[in-house]
């Protein structure tokens, strides 16, 4: 009873495990290096599903930390990533306390909704307050294949809460 | 109306505001908290940049260790592939090898003349110090779409200034922007942000500006300039940070610059000494 209570927890904790793993280590989902312009910010999509289907498991204050930690190794200012971050769970909440019910094109369209307003602060500030110059292009790209890509880890995302966690939607 | 105008304010406010639970901190709170931190850290507020300095060398540590395993399998795939191929890279490196020995004479002869040259013309030999330069590991080879970096694992403690040019087997790969205690931030040539006075074979001058993709372009060339393929291109030296003659790359046929150091296999690079950074970025 109580190995199954153990790897219980070890379930539940693995989406913020894996939050915390791809802001520190140098694994990155960017995959610029096969695909010249496929870069994808998957770290907001993890956010936004649990955030959304299971907010015990994404605490706020974990997040923060892990922006802030992702700040750090990308060279940004501190707290930008996690003023993003923020901006992704103030929707997933605002959806999920508004919805009884979401399906995947929902969940899909209040998160282009997210992402625009989350992108939005993250470039504003970065343009006003920093010296880092970036081009629209590559950002339009990667809100693009974040937005595409949304619906596969949707799934894949939605396959291991069925199977480790067990459902219990909004 | 109201009714749903309620919802919306209910559902807002619930957002920004709820805790309990999992949740200890408010989305509200954690935003003003963020936003603080923020303005702290760019405003450079004078204990920020310490504090600042402890957390990246921590965080760097760290995310050395974390990214171990992501190392290690890559390494172990190209250690078995280069096992199989020992026999056919002997054979090419024995080809090579005859042919370095016959260029071998002909570079003595030329830096020798070079050097006499020079001091017909009493001019200072660039390349006298090159032995100043320090070895430093690469930590964290993190891709970002926004910025192209590499954290180092030497800093201020051994004396790394911001500006200082860093290479990699004589090649430069760009200079430092970041200094802490214990390591450093090297942001590469091809990043965005990169801008350096170049010299190219025909002598023409020009700037290197990285794109965000692998290879810079080469911009404020002179007027009616063409650029053709395989121009060896060099660091001028102009801006006194970059030591001139340091090789960058060569260009290709759609004009950009195809490095000699692939930015995305760094491990070991070189910061230098040689030139008289003044950290005032």
């Amino acid at each position: 009873m109580a190995k199954v209570s153990i790897l219980n927890k070890i379930y539940n904790s693995g989406p913020l495990i894996l939050l915390y793993y791809l802001c520190i280590s140098e694994v990155d989902t960017n995959l610029e290096k096969v695909f010249d312009i496929f870069t994808l910010n998957f770290q907001i999509i993890l956010i936004y599903f649990w955030v959304l289907k299971r907010p015990e498991l994404m605490a706020n204050g974990h997040i923060f930390l892990a922006g802030l930690i992702n700040d750090v190794v990308m060279g940004y200012p501190l707290g930008i990533s996690s003023l993003s971050y923020l901006i992704i769970i103030f929707f997933g909440t605002y959806v999920r306390n508004k919805s009884v019910n979401t399906t995947i094109a929902s969940d899909w369209f209040t998160f282009l909704m997210a992402m625009i307003f989350s992108n939005l602060l993250f470039f504003s500030l970065l343009n006003n307050f920093s010296d880092l110059t970036f081009t629209f292009t590559k950002i339009g790209y990667n809100m693009f294949f974040t937005l595409f890509m949304f619906p596969i880890f949707w799934l894949l995302f939605n396959i291991y809460q069925m199977t480790f966690i067990g459902m219990r939607d909004a | 109306m109201s009714v749903s105008r309620d919802d919306f304010s209910i559902a807002f406010r619930s957002a920004l505001l709820q805790r309990g639970g999992a949740q200890k901190f408010s989305v509200l709170s954690l935003i003003f908290l963020a936003l603080i931190i923020f303005f702290l850290d760019v405003y450079g507020v004078k204990f920020t940049k310490p504090v600042r300095g402890i957390i990246n060398d921590v965080v760097y540590r760290v995310t050395f260790l974390a990214s171990t395993p992501t190392r290690f399998f890559p390494q172990i795939s190209k250690d078995l592939s280069k096992y199989f191929n020992v026999k056919e890279e002997n054979e090419r490196l024995k080809i090579e090898i005859e042919k370095y020995k016959s260029l071998e004479l002909n570079v003595e002869f030329l830096s020798d003349e070079n050097k006499n040259l020079q001091n017909i013309l009493e001019t200072e030999y660039f390349n006298k110090n090159l032995t100043n330069i320090v070895l430093a590991k690469v930590l964290v080879d993190k891709n970002s779409p926004f910025l192209k970096s590499i954290i180092i694992n030497k800093g201020t403690r051994i004396g790394i200034l911001k500006g200082m040019p860093v290479t990699k087997d004589n090649y430069l790969v760009g200079r430092v922007v970041e200094t802490n205690y214990l390591s450093s931030r090297v942001l590469l040539l091809n990043d965005l942000n990169s801008r350096i006075p170049v010299t190219l074979d025909q002598g023409a001058q020009a700037i290197l500006s990285g794109s965000g993709s692998n290879n810079p372009i080469l911009e404020y060339l002179p007027e009616d300039y063409e650029i053709l393929e395989d121009i060896n291109v060099f660091a001028s030296g102009k801006d006194g940070i970059f030591t001139p003659g340091t090789p960058i790359g060569k260009t290709n046929e759609d004009g950009e610059v195809e490095l000699f150091v692939d930015p995305n296999q760094l491990s070991f690079v070189t910061v230098n000494f040689n030139t008289k950074v003044q950290e005032n970025f």
